[in-house]
């Protein structure tokens, strides 16, 4: 007996989006990377073509992080102390795209600075030929200093700014537009609020090409199935044809999962929870796994493990075995 | 190029121009004054003309209508001669009265016509007893009882007090006296009668109507006898001290003796407002028999010192929806103690006797249109329905548009801003104050014509936020956040710049929100498109002009033909004033209650998910606004968000 399957036919399409120029396109990066353009939900190749793969981001710091799980130090290493030998190491753990927050302070405790990030952003440049993301480190009035300065570093090379949020959005957007880079909008996992600040980027005048939406996403156990719900939602309106939501979709698994207990916290914890290592590295893939599903475009992860893993099932998913 | 004659009506002068010069420049070059507020953008439409004959093409007409056109309207600032042009330029005071649809409150007329004698239970008789002799030894009480039975009224009750006093009366004016007597309450309808008072002189009675707001208290003094209004007087409920919401107010009324304070508050403001209406009308309150209230039902349990408890509790169930009748004495109200109080019945919890009484006042129920009645007050009450079916939502909007919670606030009274325009080039606003007075603050229709404004020009983003990089003084950095100046100290009455902060802007954006959210939902729940409304019938007490156009810029109202908006004021005065009046509205006002279905919104997530859409300007879909769309492009010279757009 032969099933026939059902199929859904969409009348919206994903906005295709491309991040890091080229020598070409006015930059220097190696490769470009573009996300989107998917006329389906995630992986379901028979209904619709999925003409780009959902990609691995890799977040690195503009210094050695304080606070982060012993298991990431030892993973990464001396690296960890030297961004360019980071941005370097993430490209060699598979990243399609290195996305380095900036911090408050400098490692010895002082405010950080324009100088500083402007360092920052060449030496990552020069280390690797991936496109890059500069995210600020979250309070709106040194983020608007700091980013300012990134974006004119990184003049013309596409670079991914962020994050925009809706009480803070402008000065980034502004400079991103002259100096031709492209910005993340962050909103707090809500179908409505996501396609408002959508709106008002574009309303500025960023054209809706180089914007990537950011809906929020909580660990596992922590409210993904929250911010799961919210990302398939608006991708349905997408598919809809609702132009304001079309934008693609990325996320961080990897900052939402490492501050939790049970990735970052080795003693104290019950038994059953199994081994501390294979259970953080589990939480954050088995996360990013889950994201994927729910039509993330790019997942931003922490540990070089989960680059792995996930890559493999994205192939896997992806290939023509999965498309028959 | 070619030069065309210009002649200007009504002053007659004339003046040469070439092609393509718009209206304005003419009216300007030849010396006369021509009003432009929003810097000729063609979007206050205060500066339009007539013109009688010739050749002109409107380059745009936004704010006028097609009958407008029609009779020859034109912008100045956006009609360009094309030939030999005779024109009018009408009286400024004149076009502000055109622009609106609709906005002046209805003057109190009388509802119906009143015969007291039909309608009127509380009625005055003059009484002709002959004094008791030995051969008629009837007592004072059956000898008035007989009095008044002479008259059609059996089994008329005399209370104690009256009896104390009937003696005196009886004889002291030798049996010629007159008797208040009210026939009937509404517990027991159709009787027994109640003899309330006993003068010596004809009197007309009087009665007052109240609705008891959760933000504002307003009063109708009516002279029972003619049904007319002898004046009105409105303030704040001295409530708001205890809490801004009902909510409040309710866990208030909880605590120790919170419940005799929120009463005692409430009292007190109809008390200031007695006695403004006595200073006015040089009443005596004595005379005041009888007294009917609409209210919200947390405001009618508070008013009535019933625990309000259970009303935010589930299953969410008052005490009452239909009170019995009380007395005034029993209510420590300083009028006629044995005047008649009537709160008048609600429907649920948060559906009260404010919204029956309004519908009422509304004639909602008289027609077979569809009709939407939004009361735009501090619950967002909706109700939509016709003749035949009435649902109805509440939602807590908050009381922004009251000019509460927002820190130049206040009622629409001397001294507001009622409207404003903001000129998209130097952002510098133009103002009409109450009175024509200097501005001491903003009231409700002023918040909504300003928001509208300060989004429409570019001042905030779609989301309210003020733009903080805009090259003006009008924007700045607040103690309060960032804010729009709308008034300098100098301009203003109490020397203080009066401006609308973010938090303003917050506030006000959520009451619009939840209203906007409350019908929309309520609209898809019973699967009605709001375009197929035929009616929107709007009352609050908000201000006394409300322009249309800039409501639904705010995306407050929904975008339909302005025609088919009526700003009818506070309906739930007008309610309760029905009722004072009448019986048969009283009745009506019960039906009313009875009829209307109540939707519950948080039963699920939809209201939530609409409250958020609606939380941008207009709206997160503009196309559920295009109006607006059409505005918006024209002053940012783009296409707007949300529109079909090619990637």
């Amino acid at each position: 007996m032969t099933v026939e399957t059902p199929k859904e036919a969409w009348t919206g399409t994903v906005r295709e989006v491309t991040l890091g120029a080229t020598a070409d396109q006015g930059g220097t990066r190696s490769r470009t990377l573009t996300v989107g353009a998917e006329s389906t939900l995630p992986f379901l190749h028979f209904e619709a073509s999925i003409p780009n793969p959902p990609a691995l981001a890799l977040e690195i710091r503009d210094r050695k992080p304080d606070d982060w799980s012993p298991l990431l130090y030892e993973a990464w290493g001396d690296v960890m102390d030297d961004p360019a030998a980071w941005a370097k190491a993430a490209e060699e753990a598979g990243a399609d795209l290195v996305y380095l927050v900036l911090s408050l302070t400098t490692s010895d405790g002082s405010p950080n600075t324009v100088e500083n990030v402007r360092a920052v952003v060449r030496k990552v440049l020069d280390a690797t030929g991936l496109p890059l993301a500069v995210i600020g480190a979250g309070q709106a009035e040194v983020d608007n200093e700091l980013l300012v300065a990134a974006a004119e570093e990184g003049k013309g090379e596409r670079l991914l700014l962020g994050l925009c949020e809706e009480k803070n959005y402008r000065t980034i957007v502004a400079t991103a537009m002259a100096n031709e880079h492209l910005v993340q909008s962050r909103t707090p996992m809500d179908v409505n609020l996501a396609k408002q600040l959508v709106i008002l980027i574009n309303d500025m005048g960023m054209p809706l090409e180089r914007i990537v939406m950011d809906p929020t996403t909580g660990a596992l156990g922590y409210g993904i199935e929250y911010g799961y719900s919210v990302m398939e939602r608006l991708r349905l309106a997408a598919l809809q044809g609702d132009k304001m939501t079309q934008q693609p979709m990325i996320v961080t698994p990897g900052e939402e999962c490492w501050k939790v207990k049970e990735a970052k916290v080795g003693e104290g914890v019950p038994e059953t929870w199994g081994d501390w290592e294979p259970r953080a590295i589990a939480w954050e893939g088995i996360t990013a796994a889950a994201l994927l599903h729910s039509g993330a475009n790019v997942v931003v992860l922490r540990h070089p493990e989960n680059m792995r893993r996930t890559r493999s099932m994205i192939d896997e998913l992806m290939s023509s075995k999965a498309a028959g | 190029m070619a030069q065309h004659q210009i002649t200007l009506k009504p002053d007659g002068r004339s003046i040469e121009m070439p092609t393509g010069s718009t209206i304005a420049e003419a009216i300007r070059q030849a010396g006369l004054e021509i009003s432009q507020p929003c810097g000729g953008q063609g979007r206050c439409g205060r500066c339009a003309v007539i013109v009688d004959s010739g050749n002109v093409r409107r380059r745009s007409t936004i704010r006028l209508s097609t009958e407008d056109v029609e009779a020859g309207y034109a912008l100045a600032c956006q009609t360009v001669v094309e030939g030999d042009v005779a024109l009018q330029i009408p009286e400024q005071e004149k076009i502000i009265r055109r622009l609106v649809t609709d906005r002046t409150v209805r003057a109190i007329d009388l509802p119906f016509a009143y015969d007291p004698a039909q309608l009127q239970n509380v009625r005055v008789f003059e009484l002709n007893l002959s004094l008791p002799t030995l051969d008629d030894n009837l007592d004072d009480l059956a000898r008035l009882q007989r009095g008044l039975a002479d008259q059609g009224l059996t089994d008329v009750q005399v209370p104690l007090p009256i009896l104390r006093k009937l003696g005196d009366t009886l004889r002291n004016a030798e049996g010629s006296f007159w008797a208040v007597v009210d026939s009937d309450d509404w517990t027991r309808p159709i009787g027994p009668a109640r003899v309330v008072d006993l003068l010596n002189e004809a009197i007309e009675p009087l009665g007052l109507a109240i609705d008891i707001g959760t933000t504002t208290v307003t009063v109708f003094l009516v002279d029972l006898s003619t049904g007319t209004v002898l004046s009105s007087a409105a303030e704040y409920n001295g409530q708001i001290n205890y809490g801004e919401d009902v909510i409040s107010r309710i866990v208030y009324a909880g605590k120790n003796d919170g419940l005799l304070q929120l009463g005692d508050a409430v009292r007190q403001t109809i008390h200031t407002l007695l006695e403004r209406l006595q200073k006015r009308s040089q009443i005596d309150p004595e005379r005041i028999y009888k007294v009917t209230v609409a209210g919200n039902t947390t405001m009618a349990h508070l008013f009535l010192g019933i625990p309000p408890a259970s009303i935010r509790l589930t299953p969410y169930i008052p005490a009452a929806n239909y009170p019995p009748t009380s007395t005034a004495k029993a209510l420590d109200l300083l009028v006629n103690p044995l005047a008649t109080v009537d709160m008048l019945p609600g429907v649920a919890s948060y559906m009260g006797a404010d919204i029956t009484a309004g519908v009422l006042s509304s004639k909602l129920q008289e027609s077979d249109d569809l009709t939407l009645f939004i009361d735009i007050g501090t619950n967002g009450e909706t109700v939509l329905g016709t003749d035949e079916w009435m649902v109805s939502c509440a939602c807590s909007a908050g009381p922004a548009f009251e000019g509460a919670g927002v820190l130049h606030g206040m009622r629409a009274t001397q001294g507001a801003i009622e409207e404003v325009w903001v000129s998209s080039e130097t952002y510098e606003p133009s103002y009409r104050v109450i009175g024509g007075s200097k501005p001491s603050g903003l009231c409700g229709s002023g918040l909504i014509s300003l928001l509208a404004e300060l989004f429409v020009t570019g001042v905030i983003d779609r989301s309210g936020t003020v733009k903080l990089d805009l090259d003006t003084p009008r924007v700045r950095q607040g103690d309060h956040g960032p804010e729009y100046v709308v008034a300098w100290g100098k301009e203003t009455v109490g020397g203080k710049d009066i401006v609308l902060t973010k938090v303003d802007v917050e506030n006000l954006m959520r009451t619009k929100a939840a209203i906007y959210a409350g019908f929309s939902v309520l609209a898809s729940k019973v699967g009605i498109d709001l375009a197929d409304v035929k009616r929107v019938l709007i009352g609050g007490a908000f201000g006394q002009y409300i322009n249309v156009e800039k409501a639904i810029q705010i995306g407050l109202l929904p975008d339909l033909p302005w025609d088919r908006f009526h700003f009818l004021g506070n309906t739930a005065v007008l309610g309760a004033y029905m009722a004072l009046l009448s019986r048969q509205a009283r009745e009506q006002v019960g039906d009313i209650a009875g009829a209307m279905t109540y939707v519950e919104l948080s039963a699920d997530n939809l209201f939530y998910d609409a409250f958020t859409a609606a939380l941008f300007l207009p709206h997160t879909e503009i196309t559920r606004f295009p109006s607006v769309a059409e505005i918006w492009e024209v002053e940012n010279g783009a296409t707007p968000a949300g529109k079909d757009q090619q990637s």
